[in-house]
């Protein structure tokens, strides 16, 4: 059974269709790409699945449950799924080690000890422990990323959302991520990631998806999808210097 | 009599004005945050009463709003005693205007923060006190020192109603001593001396609170 | 409602000195008004000045009438000058105190549009060769004033609310007649609602004219 399985999936906004009947799978251990133009619907789609944009129509099935049904528990689905943002939306008022303690304290109702030892492994985990009393406004680009997967990891989700993981870091920052993902993968964690950069899709994924216009232009491998693509939209949008980069 | 003299005698009445500027204060914190936390969760059908509120509070007189709490009232059937009066006229007036710092503070918060914590399965309520109260706090410093200053300022209309505050001990004494210029000098003096006590503890409370990264608004 | 009725009788009745009290309440915050904002831009001048001692004497103007309350100012005056002889009209003592007292504020106001500035724009002014007084009076002063624009209107309705304080040094403007009215009649919850009412009625004619000024002056600046 796949651990996420869209069919269907419909939003639009103000009549105007974001995404057109899109459909995905996700196996567990597995990491998936999602790319396309900006505008494409990239976004919405992993905001639809956890339900921060309620969708239209269509059906998510999260571990084989129907999460779009009104009586969907939506918060203990949320739960479920770790969402690391473009721009990694620390709480600025809180230390790294108290950004990540907060889920644990008031959503896994732990005591300060116990959470403190897991937001300490968590940091541990991504090297970040010696930054653990640094208030966001102190912190790197890189360093808030880590925060933010660790403040993620924390929660034990049974996936994780990436959107646009790159975008807010500068270039050398951004090979890091693709190091970062790739430890993620060995330890087996589910991962989607949306993306338009070409180097970091290649390097993390065996699968990507092509969205356009809100619709799944194209699935496939690495070598099928950026290299020689059928498709002359697809060509173009990797387009030719894409391996350069 | 000496000047030292004069401000020892006027600062019998100090007491009172701290104990009503603190009232008014806490007053009006209340009110304020109330209004400015159901306004933020947007309740239905509330909307138009907390905007009433605020627009009337900020367009009457102070001095008139306590007179229509401390003699007006009575004629109704309702007889309220001097502090509570100050606390219904100067401090809802507070009220109204703090009600204001805190909505802007409260723009200032980061939606994309208020979406992670939403993103982690965090309640509503939650999201409020955690995030967004704390941050809220923070960027209302300046404007909330602002609106102290001014119950301060407006903490001697108690006199009018009886308190014995410092305004009242000096009308009391310049009418014995006829020596005004001296007495209200003093006054003055020990009101700017109450006003930068009250700016220290908040600045003090503020550096307590402080986290980089926040910048006054 | 017979109550009200006789109210209104009484407020008909003497309603040549409410409208006067009223007049003298709007000429008050007119004189008030315009007095503290050139005040102000005095002050302004001061706080931008190169000499040290200058600029912390303002400085200490500023802080000391915003922490001092406004009433020990008038009451300073109004009762302790005629000790030296000098016994000044309520008018007088309120056009004073107010003045010296919106001063500080609106300063504080225009030195925090002033804060706001492109610093560019007055080194170019600078720059081309305007003396300084040229370059506060055709570039610094009229674009703090615009920026300054919103905490200058909100001052304005602040004065008008404030301007009722005069009443406590005899100054006779609206509040003290509607006082006056009570204390013939005992309606003073009626009284002092009717008073309030016709505060908010002014406040709001404030804010509609604040809101066109505040377009056309704000907005070319600001977008």
């Amino acid at each position: 059974m796949a651990l996420l399985e869209v069919s269907g999936l419909v939003k639009e906004f103000d009549g105007k269709p974001v995404l057109n009947g899109v459909d995905l799978s996700l196996e567990e251990g597995q990491v998936k790409v999602i790319m396309g133009p900006s505008g494409c619907g990239k976004s919405t789609l992993l905001r639809c699945i956890n339900r921060l944009v309620e969708p239209t129509s269509g059906r998510i099935l999260f571990r084989g449950e129907d999460v779009t049904r009104p009586d969907t528990d939506v918060r203990a689905l949320r739960q479920r799924i770790g969402f690391v943002f473009q721009h990694f939306a620390l709480y600025r008022h809180l230390s790294a080690l108290d950004n990540i303690k907060l889920g644990l304290r008031k959503l896994r109702r732990m005591s300060d000890a116990e959470a403190t030892d897991r937001a300490c492994h968590e940091l541990r985990r991504m090297d970040m422990e010696e930054h653990r009393d640094k208030y966001p406004a102190q912190l790197s680009g890189g360093q808030k990323q880590r925060v933010a997967i660790a403040r993620a990891l924390a929660m034990d989700p049974a996936v994780l959302f990436f959107d646009e993981p790159t975008s807010a870091l500068d270039p050398r920052m951004a090979r890091e991520v693709v190091a970062l993902i790739n430890q993620l993968f060995m330890d087996n964690v589910t991962m989607l990631c949306v993306t338009h950069d070409v180097f970091l899709a290649r390097y993390i994924s065996d699968r990507i998806l092509f969205l356009d216009h809100g619709q799944v232009r194209a699935e496939g491998d690495v070598e099928q999808l950026l290299d020689a693509h059928d498709d002359p939209q697809i060509r173009a949008f990797f387009g030719p210097g894409t391996r350069a980069r | 009599m000496s000047f030292a003299q004069i401000v020892a005698l006027l600062a019998t009445g100090a007491g009172y004005t701290v104990l009503v500027t603190l009232a008014c204060i806490a007053t009006g914190l209340l009110t304020g945050l109330g209004i400015a936390l159901l306004g933020r969760l947007r309740l239905r059908g509330l909307g138009w009463l907390l905007r009433a509120y605020t627009y009337v509070f900020r367009g009457v007189p102070v001095l008139a709003l306590l007179f229509l709490v401390f003699f007006g009232l009575p004629g109704i059937g309702f007889n309220v005693p001097p502090l509570l009066a100050m606390m219904l006229s100067l401090g809802l007036v507070t009220g109204a205007y703090l009600a204001e710092v805190f909505r802007g503070a409260f723009e200032a918060v980061d939606p994309n923060e208020i979406m992670a914590a939403e993103a982690m399965g965090m309640r509503r309520r939650q999201i409020l006190l955690a995030i967004e109260m704390p941050q809220m706090l923070r960027f209302s410093v300046p404007g909330m020192l602002n609106e102290f200053t001014t119950v301060l300022k407006y903490s001697p209309f108690a006199y009018t109603v009886g308190l014995p505050d410092i305004m009242k001990q000096a009308m009391a004494l310049s009418a014995t001593t006829l020596r005004g210029l001296e007495i209200y000098l003093a006054v003055g003096l020990l009101y700017f001396a109450i006003y930068k006590s009250l700016q220290f503890l908040v600045r003090g409370i503020e550096r307590y609170f402080y986290v980089p990264g926040f910048t006054r608004l | 409602m017979s109550d009200w009725i006789g109210f209104f009788q009484d407020v008909v009745d003497y309603g040549p000195q409410i409208l006067q009290g009223l007049g003298n309440t709007l000429l008050l915050w007119v004189v008030m008004t315009i007095t503290g904002l050139l005040g102000s831009i005095l002050v302004f001048y001061l706080t931008l000045s190169q000499h040290r001692l200058v600029c912390r004497l303002t400085d200490a103007y500023i802080s000391f009438f915003i922490g001092t309350p406004l009433i020990v100012l008038l009451f300073l005056m109004y009762y302790g000058l005629p000790q030296w002889g000098l016994r000044l009209s309520p008018f007088t003592v309120a056009v004073i105190g107010f003045t010296f007292n919106v001063a500080a504020y609106n300063a504080r106001y225009l030195r925090a549009a002033y804060n706001g500035l492109d610093q560019e724009e007055l080194e170019a002014g600078r720059a081309q060769g305007f003396s300084s007084r040229q370059v506060f009076l055709l570039i610094t002063l009229p674009q703090s004033l615009r920026l300054a624009v919103p905490g200058l209107t909100n001052q304005a309705i602040l004065n008008l609310k404030d301007s009722s304080v005069a009443f406590l040094i005899q100054y006779t403007e609206f509040f003290a007649q509607v006082q006056e009215l009570a204390t013939r009649n005992f309606q003073y919850f009626k009284a002092y609602l009717m008073a309030g009412l016709v505060y908010l009625a002014l406040v709001s004619v404030i804010v509609i004219v604040a809101r066109q000024l505040e377009r056309r002056l704000v907005r070319p600046i600001g977008g």
